[in-house]
């Protein structure tokens, strides 16, 4: 019958989820929300505690909490702007000059699978007024 | 529940363990990459690792609300926020991850209100669901991605990464398991009880007042000021817990309400049956602690120093058992009002330093932003 | 002007020259360089010939004049002052020194014209001449030592002063290695002489103290052995002659100077002016008696069948001094100063005919346009006839044929030879032989000088094809000092000693050498013999072993060509021919040694410089394994900081928060 714990648990779930997302994942908008979970772990772990000790200093907390979040959120977006334009990219590992001279950059060894452009098949209208070289299909 | 609490079998710690072991592998298994993704498998090993964890969770802390609607509210939301996070984090396509990402939100404010903070759950719906996903909707339109890219569907380290965040979960965990107490086995301890005990405000408010006059009580040494200051106490204490029914006062004590262990004496889930049987034992020493201290003041014309302080060696274990019953509190009701309240009086520092970031942050928002003209 | 200055000032003109030269070369009128130097060799000369006439005229018995000393340095018990000492020996040394280099100065004016490093050159002599000053006057054994080695370093600076040529480069560093080996003894023996001489490093005073009290013998014999290696390295004896030959790579007015009249002689002098403490080692002076003997024979034996006319002479030079050190050894056996004055004659002798020799082989190869072999030219007597009969005086003076100055010097060393042979109380036999090696190599001399002339001189005019419009008489420049060291060759002998014993004399009024006869006085209770006596019968042996060898040289060479050896002598000739293949044994028994050794240290070297490379390595190894860690990508570096920081929270929950 003690229930402070199951929401410190719960929290702690989420933010290793967030963890795992942030260190493992390489697109940049991925890693950003799951930084946003991690805060979300914890917020959850601050009202808890705000609950079992009956008192609103975790609550006002956790809404500076979100304030902030919100703020490195902007700031975030506005990075990734300019990191796209740069590259043309969102992906986390394209940014790798910064490592020690002499050692070799990562590259992906594994080839993605290629999947069919979508719409080959799709049907391909003839300009107005000609007429269809092939025969209409349904 | 009584499921999952059937399964006693094990060393706490080594479901802990697997718990995370397992679900380690199922992220593993889970995340997003050319080879070596499974799905299936993963699935079934989160499924798995999220049987093993519930049960260590309940096994060790117990039932999370003393109702059952409490109950099934609190495992819907916590199902939902683990479950979204975790489709969250293995999904390929960032839009889909993103929606995934509004359900995590929008099952963790379930959690907040659960928690008695509707003010906070409004805000963080508000701001994250609102305004970040819209922000990030409209960043994604950059990625065009079609088909397979790197940042989709390659992962970083897979093992290491989710071995890590595992083992840390691991860790805080097994933190929380050596700094709980055996909650499911104790019935009686009401250290830790969430929704809180069947104490009025008033109640409260009366027994601790009581409680540091009680505290003051125990330093004095002299006996006209020890009488003056416990003239009342014996009575207003049995106000709250009433008397034993063995008592000469049994009948003599009129009573505004009921007493504390008389409310509760047809409830029968465990928190009612310790504040009850706490009520009891109160009821008991406050008689035994007032006699005794009447025995060695008033018995005799000039009592000794000894004699003082056999008359108030009981006070103390008295206090701490009013406090005791006195319990936290609640949170107030009015919990937009009050938290208003907290920020301007106690935090005002923080939130006009908070407004200042806010702002900073978003002209460096806009400066970052801004594409740079070339000069010509 | 007193004498002590006038000494000083007799050192101050040569260096004085040297820093006018640098100037001049820095002005960059090099091409002037030859008037500081000879000015200042002349002024030199003339003040020595000043304090020679002060110390003729002096009233004293045994005038020596010193000059102030001046603390050098000094440390504990050493003390070592500055001082100089002008004494009969050393006037007599200095002046043939000065008078010498004027000389050579002069031709080498002409001689070295049109030549790159002309200031070089005579500011390197200058240099030279100024070191051999110091020496000559030098009163303390380490100012001795400093113009030792100074004027070996100005030795090795002029034999190696066509630099850019590998064997003049060669011949310069075998020059300054075989002699340091000689400069080790030297220096062992003067921290001997210091240590058992009272702590005196002042020649006067260490003598003076030895005298009072005598130190073993087993001492001075130690002494006495390490200060003739020196000489033996200086003055070219068995067995660190070789490097004169090889050093004939230089200009040939540095042979003139260097390698005949003034360096080589230092030795002789050394052990001059040691003579207080030779007298009181009679086997070390057997041992100088005997290695100057053996050295005469072996490179008077070489010298029968060189081709290059200067390695004839090199040769001969390394002979004459084996017959300066054969008088030496004789010290203790006869009055030592008889001995001395044997040496001592023949060094001023030898000087003049030696130099004119050289100089005159220079202006033959000036004329042949540097060719110097002698079978490329000949018949050369009607080509340069002032060289001609130049060389002429220089052979019969070096031959010893009466009248000429060799006969009277050679006479004296044949004479105390002879004496010691006879009156010897220890080694008597061993002095005989020596007394019979040494006119053997007298009519050796004599023989391969006039061989040389002959071959140079005689037979039919062949002029080789490098003279090119050379092949004329030499300028002025170089004949007036050719005929001046003429004169000298012919009449210096004559006019100082067999009339009137005034060489002799005022020898012997040496204090050093008064010293060392009162030693011999007591040692053998004979009294001390002033003067030197003409012995006819030795003469005439001389003269005739000197005439036969003359006359095998005009038989076998009168036409000019070199003759067919006959066949029983080949072996000696072949050996002969290749310097007794000395060069090749030395090669194998030391430098080959000391070669592996270099390259074995060199190995050993190598392994310490690859122990600290490994030293070094095990950091770098270090940062190698860790430097991948540093990727570039922010992921990585944040699971870093995860595992970490679960490193550390396992380690608070686990251990701490029990």
């Amino acid at each position: 019958m003690i229930s402070v714990w199951h929401y410190l648990a719960v929290a702690a779930v989420l933010f290793a989820l967030g963890l795992i997302g942030f260190l493992t994942r390489r697109n940049l908008i991925t890693m950003f929300l799951s930084a946003e979970l991690m805060l979300q772990g914890v917020v959850l772990n601050l009202l808890a505690f705000s609950r079992f000790h009956a008192n609103l200093s975790g609550q006002a907390f956790a809404l500076f909490v979100v304030t902030v979040a919100a703020c490195e959120a902007g700031i975030a977006m506005a990075l990734f702007i300019v990191l796209y334009r740069r590259n043309k990219s969102l992906d986390a590992s394209v940014w790798q000059s910064n490592r020690e001279a002499g050692v070799p950059s990562s590259v992906d060894t594994d080839a993605l699978p290629t999947v069919a452009a979508e719409g080959a098949d799709d049907p391909k209208l003839q300009p107005a007024g000609a007429k269809p070289q092939e025969p209409a299909r349904v | 529940m009584s499921l999952f609490a059937a399964m006693q079998t094990g060393n706490p710690l080594g479901q802990l363990a697997t718990a995370v072991v397992l679900g380690a592998l199922a992220i593993y298994w889970l995340l997003p990459r050319p080879r070596g993704r499974s799905i299936a498998i993963g699935t079934f090993a989160a499924i798995a690792s999220t049987v093993v964890l519930v049960s260590w969770v309940v096994r060790r802390f117990g039932d999370p609300a003393p109702d059952l609607v409490g109950n099934i509210l609190f495992w819907l939301f916590s199902a939902g926020a683990v479950g979204f996070g975790t489709i969250f984090v293995c999904q390929r396509n960032p839009g889909r991850g993103a929606i995934a990402f509004a359900f995590v939100i929008l099952s963790v404010c379930g959690l907040f209100l659960l928690l008695a903070a509707p003010f906070l759950m409004a805000a963080t719906i508000v701001i994250y669901a609102g305004a970040i996903i819209v922000t990030f909707l409209f960043v994604l339109m950059l990625s065009h991605a079609d088909g397979p890219t790197d940042e989709n569907d390659r992962t970083r380290e897979p093992m290491l990464g989710s071995l890590a965040g595992f083992a840390f979960l691991g860790l805080v965990l097994f933190a929380l398991y050596q700094s709980s107490p055996a909650a499911a086995s104790d019935t009686n301890n009401l250290e830790y009880a969430l929704p809180a005990r069947p104490v009025s405000g008033e109640e409260r408010a009366v027994l601790l007042e009581i409680a540091e006059q009680l505290g003051e009580v125990t330093k004095l040494q002299d006996k006209d000021a020890i009488l003056e200051k416990t003239k009342l106490m014996r009575d207003r204490i049995a106000e709250i817990v009433g008397v034993p029914p063995t008592s000469v006062d049994a009948v003599a004590v009129p009573s505004k309400r009921k007493s504390i262990p008389d409310r509760l004496a047809l409830l029968t889930d465990p928190r009612s049956i310790a504040t009850k049987t706490l009520g009891e034992e109160i009821r008991q020493m406050n008689v035994k602690a007032f006699n005794a201290l009447e025995n060695n003041l008033l018995s005799k014309a000039n009592p000794s120093a000894t004699d003082i302080q056999k008359s108030t060696e009981a006070l103390p274990a008295l206090r701490e058992k009013l406090i005791y019953l006195a319990g936290r509190g609640e949170l107030p009701a009015r919990n937009v009002a009050n938290i208003g309240y907290v920020l301007y009086s106690e935090y005002l520092l923080a939130i006009e330093m908070a407004g200042t970031i806010l702002l900073v942050a978003t002209i460096g928002t806009v400066a970052i932003a801004t594409r740079k003209r070339v000069s010509a | 002007m007193s004498d002590p200055d006038l000494a000083l000032l007799a050192l101050a003109f040569p260096l004085g020259a040297v820093f006018l030269v640098a100037l001049l070369a820095a002005l960059r009128c090099g091409k002037y360089a030859h008037l500081p130097t000879i000015g200042g060799f002349a002024m030199s000369a003339a003040v020595s010939v000043v304090m020679l006439v002060n110390l003729l005229t002096s009233p004293e018995a045994h005038p020596a004049i010193h000059t102030e000393p001046i603390t050098w340095f000094s440390a504990g018990l050493l003390n070592v002052s500055f001082t100089l000492t002008v004494d009969p020996l050393s006037a007599i040394m200095l002046t043939t020194v000065t008078f010498i280099a004027t000389w050579i100065a002069i031709f080498s004016a002409s001689y070295m014209h049109h030549d790159e490093g002309y200031a070089r050159y005579f500011g390197i002599m200058s240099l030279f001449v100024f070191f051999m000053c110091l020496l000559v006057l030098a009163n303390n054994f380490l100012v001795l030592l400093a113009g030792w080695e100074g004027v070996g370093l100005c030795s090795y600076l002029l034999v190696g002063y066509y630099y850019a040529k590998p064997s003049a480069a060669a011949a310069a560093r075998k020059a300054f290695l075989v002699t340091r080996l000689g400069d080790v003894g030297f220096v062992l023996g003067i921290f001997v002489l210091w240590r058992v001489g009272g702590y005196h490093t002042d020649m006067t005073l260490l003598f003076e103290h030895i005298k009072n009290v005598p130190p073993s013998s087993g001492t001075m014999v130690a002494a006495c052995l390490l200060l003739f290696c020196g000489a033996v390295g200086k003055s070219a004896q068995l067995p660190l002659y070789v490097w004169l030959p090889d050093a004939m790579e230089g200009p040939t007015p540095v042979s003139a100077l260097i390698h005949a009249a003034t360096m080589v002689t230092a030795g002789v002098y050394l052990l001059a002016r040691c003579a207080p403490l030779f007298v009181l080692a009679p086997s070390v002076q057997m041992i100088v008696c005997v290695t100057g003997g053996l050295t005469a024979f072996l490179a008077a034996f070489i010298a029968l069948t060189q081709t290059d006319l200067k390695r004839v002479l090199a040769y001969s030079t390394v002979s004459q001094l084996g017959f300066m050190f054969m008088a030496l050894g004789t010290s203790g056996v006869v009055t030592p100063s008889l001995a001395v004055t044997a040496a001592i004659f023949h060094l001023f002798t030898h000087a003049f005919f030696k130099a004119l020799l050289f100089l005159g082989s220079g202006s033959v190869m000036h004329a042949m346009g540097n060719v110097i072999d002698m079978r490329k030219f000949g018949g050369l007597r009607r080509v340069m006839p002032i060289t001609h009969i130049t060389f002429l005086c220089g052979c019969a003076a070096l031959a010893g044929l009466p009248i000429f100055a060799g006969f009277w010097s050679k006479d004296q060393i044949l004479d105390v030879l002879d004496h010691a042979g006879h009156h010897a109380l220890r080694y008597q036999m061993v002095y005989f032989t020596v007394f019979a090696l040494s006119l053997l190599t007298a009519g050796m001399t004599a023989y391969y000088t006039f061989r040389a002339y002959f071959l140079t001189f005689w037979g039919e005019t062949t002029i080789p094809p490098e003279a090119g419009h050379h092949a004329h008489e030499s300028p002025r420049g170089m004949t007036i000092p050719l005929i001046v060291l003429a004169i000298g060759a012919v009449f210096a002998g004559l006019a100082v000693e067999p009339l009137t014993h005034g060489f002799s004399g005022f020898l012997a009024r040496t204090p050093g050498l008064h010293t060392a006869n009162e030693a011999y006085a007591k040692r053998t209770n004979l009294a001390p013999t002033e003067h030197p006596h003409l012995n006819l019968t030795i003469a005439a042996a001389g003269t005739g072993v000197s005439l036969l060898g003359i006359a095998v040289a005009f038989v076998l060479f009168r036409s000019g060509k070199l003759a067919e050896v006959p066949a029983p002598l080949r072996p000696l000739h072949a050996m002969s021919q290749n310097k007794m293949y000395v060069d090749e044994v030395y090669y194998g028994a030391v430098v080959k040694p000391a070669e592996l050794l270099a390259n074995g240290s060199r190995q050993f070297d190598g392994f310490l410089d690859s122990l600290a490379r490994l030293v070094s390595f095990l950091p770098r190894l270090m940062a190698a394994a860790l430097r991948p860690l540093q990727n570039g990508l922010v992921q990585f570096y944040a699971l870093g900081m995860i595992l970490g920081l679960a490193v550390f929270v396992s380690f608070v929950v686990f251990k701490v928060s029990r």
